[in-house]
């Protein structure tokens, strides 16, 4: 299973350097998306039940993922072309003039995305209010947040952290892409986190700290905290850029442009991988 | 009489039957004599004895006894 | 709710905050899937009875407004039909963006209630004022804004939102306990349909929230100087009701009257349409002129910044003595 889900990792990150290409000149947001890459592989791959053909699962049976990062959208549709819910022909309208995708998520929901996001600091909210009403309708459907790790700076945040616990809720997971860097430079240089497993650990949320770009390791993460009667926050220690070598904690491609001979470089690289 | 006719308004207006009443009841003591069902109290005796209260007289207005008292003020005869 | 002669002057005495209360109290009785929200602010929001009664329909966040609206277009999303409030300062501006991103933006709808709104905290200091709600909200699309003019238009407004969720709303709430009555019967109340609730020849006054009790005071007055004002009850101030303002053109004045900054509010919806009609004559827009004034207690305060009666009496003189 973990093979399968490591080739989808990788054919993801093609169709992230697909869209980065595709959007030319308006640029995209490449490091954050590539560092999710494999989070977003075991989510859609394993962990979450989906209602795409491939699943089935109704309305009130399937999971919520939201992209709190909702930068990292890149990751995401790749993510939701896996599963059936967007075409390649929908990956190349990737931030074009009048499209459905833009470089943060817009609800949608024919194209399987549930929430917009993108203002950060947002989106764990929003998953505590859907966690409520699922054990209000005692649904046993669960909540999926991602967020980063920048994005913690936002006190939005540990308000919503904070009433996840209160209201016991067990159905939120969250997943933090702790790749070390926002958006002018790393974590430690603008807003250090100090020790973000402390943090959330005393906001009351069963924490892991975990190598996120190692499959397996999500995989018996995941796992592990299935039955835990508590909120859970999963950090994901990645390398922002994760897969290609000329990104990898360059934080020039947070947001950058990939021209065609940078995307044949690394298309490259990853095909090494197969 | 007007003991009579006080009871009743107390009964009518905070919706209350007469085992739940006593001549001891005070304001907040049962959940019918919150703030709002206090407003609806004052409201309805003013209406039945014709009176206008002063809303030092609705703030004072603490137990039905102590009620009493001061609707003997605006000549309220008991 | 039962709209009869004696809940209307029960609710004008309690005040918009405790017959809020009781409207959701009603409401939760037929509303199977409603939810109220609040942070912290249940007793001020009258809803204790409500937390006793429906305790599985009510939740408090605590002190955390973005974490508030964030919650109820979670909630709204999984088809709940959401209430918030608080008090209006922070139902608004404190989670501005979430409401852009989450109501406007999103669309999940939420109706938000803003409570003690306009200047009737005046002696805790402007932080606990609102007079910028509405110039706020108003440039977020997808969000209806409404400022009932009394308790029972405030009981009105609450039902008809719950009862046709179309969009989010915003209510904002203005008046103290004492809360004067505007209407003494039940009527007929639309969203987006302004009222003509006095005809007039000579001037037109559009007002809302606590303004209208006072434009129809004002207007009685006016009326012994044989000057003839229409009042409008403008309670949706977005969308506003063209219609209305339209058919004001002829009048040599118009005054807006509002317990807003006279930047955002009512005034400047009006003035926007008058623009657009090619308005010739005299706009008078009364309302706070864009400041923080000292604070007080709510007469004081209406008084200072010329909303008393008798100031918007001279107001209105002294301009017409000009046209």
């Amino acid at each position: 299973m973990s093979e399968n889900l490591k080739k989808i990792s990788i054919s993801i990150r093609k169709n992230i350097l697909l869209m980065a290409k595709s959007a030319g000149s308006s640029s995209a947001h490449i490091g954050g998306a590539l560092s999710i890459a494999d989070v977003m592989s075991v989510l859609v791959g394993e962990q979450m039940k989906l209602s795409s053909k491939k699943n089935g699962y109704s309305e009130d049976e399937r999971d919520r993922i939201i992209l709190s990062k909702g930068h990292g959208c890149l990751a995401y549709y790749a993510g939701l072309f896996e599963f059936g819910f967007l075409s390649k022909e929908d990956l190349v309208t990737f931030e074009k003039n009048g499209s459905e995708l833009l470089g943060h998520p817009v609800r949608n929901k024919k194209k399987g995305i549930d929430f917009s996001t993108g203002s950060l600091g947002m989106g764990l909210s929003l998953g505590i209010g859907v966690a409520l009403a699922a054990k209000k309708k005692n649904k046993s459907f669960s909540v999926y947040v991602i967020l980063g790790d920048g994005e913690c700076n936002e006190g939005s945040v540990w308000e919503a952290a904070m009433s996840a616990a209160h209201f016991k809720l067990d159905n939120v997971t969250i997943i933090i892409d702790n790749n070390n860097f926002q958006q002018t430079g790393s974590n430690e240089k603008i807003m250090s986190l100090g020790n973000i497993k402390s943090k959330w650990e005393s906001f009351g949320w069963h924490t892991e700290q975990i190598d996120g770009n190692n499959i397996d390791e999500i995989l018996s993460t995941f796992k592990k905290i299935s039955e835990i009667k508590k909120p859970k926050a999963i950090i994901a220690k990645t390398i922002k850029g994760k897969g290609v070598s000329f990104i990898e904690n360059n934080n020039v491609w947070h947001h950058s442009i990939l021209t065609q001979k940078k995307y044949d470089e690394a298309i490259n690289e990853l095909n090494s991988f197969l | 009489m007007s003991r009579e006719k006080y009871k009743e308004v107390f009964l009518k207006s905070l919706s209350i039957e007469s085992d739940k009443f006593k001549e001891e009841l005070e304001y907040n003591e049962i959940p019918e004599w919150d703030s709002i069902g206090h407003m609806s109290l004052m409201s309805d005796l003013e209406e039945e004895f014709n009176i206008s209260l002063e809303t030092e007289d609705i703030v004072e207005f603490g137990s039905f006894k102590k009620g009493i008292e001061i609707l003997e003020k605006y000549k309220v005869k008991f | 709710m039962n709209i009869n002669e004696k809940n209307i002057k029960l609710w004008s005495s309690i005040g918009s905050r405790a017959t809020f209360g009781l409207a959701v109290l009603e409401l939760g009785k037929s509303i199977d899937n409603l939810m109220v929200l609040t942070s912290d602010v249940s007793t001020s929001a009258g809803l204790d009875r409500f937390k006793k009664a429906y305790p599985e329909k009510y939740l408090d966040v605590g002190i955390a407004e973005q974490n508030l609206i964030g919650i109820a277009a979670g909630l709204a999303s999984e088809n709940y039909n959401v209430i918030t409030t608080t008090f209006a300062p922070f139902q608004v501006m404190r989670c501005c963006e979430q409401i852009k991103v989450n109501l406007g933006y999103m669309k999940n709808k939420v109706c938000m209630v803003g409570i003690a709104s306009g200047l009737v905290l005046g002696n805790l200091g402007y932080t606990h004022c609102c007079i910028e709600d509405v110039g706020v909200l108003r440039s977020i699309p997808n969000l209806k804004i409404i400022s009932p003019a009394d308790t029972l238009e405030t009981v009105k407004a609450l039902e008809a939102v719950v009862k046709n969720k179309d969009s989010s709303v915003y209510i904002r709430l203005t008046g103290s306990s004492n809360n004067p009555a505007v209407y003494d019967h039940d009527y007929k109340f639309e969203i987006g349909k302004a009222i003509e609730l006095v005809s007039g020849e000579h001037i037109v006054i559009f007002c809302c929230g606590t303004m209208v009790h006072h434009s129809l005071e004002v207007s009685k007055i006016l009326r012994k100087n044989n000057i003839n004002a229409k009042v409008v009850n403008m309670h949706t101030i977005k969308p506003i009701d063209k219609e209305a303002i339209k058919n004001a053109i002829e009048a040599k004045l118009i005054v807006s009257i509002e317990e807003h900054n006279v930047i955002g509010g009512l005034g400047s919806a009006v003035a926007e349409e008058l623009s657009k009609l090619g308005y010739k004559n005299k706009h008078l827009t009364l309302g706070i002129q864009d400041e923080y004034s000292e604070g007080g207690d709510y007469k004081y305060l209406l008084d200072r910044h010329g909303l008393s009666i008798e100031k918007i009496i001279n107001k209105i003189l002294t301009t017409m003595e000009k046209l």
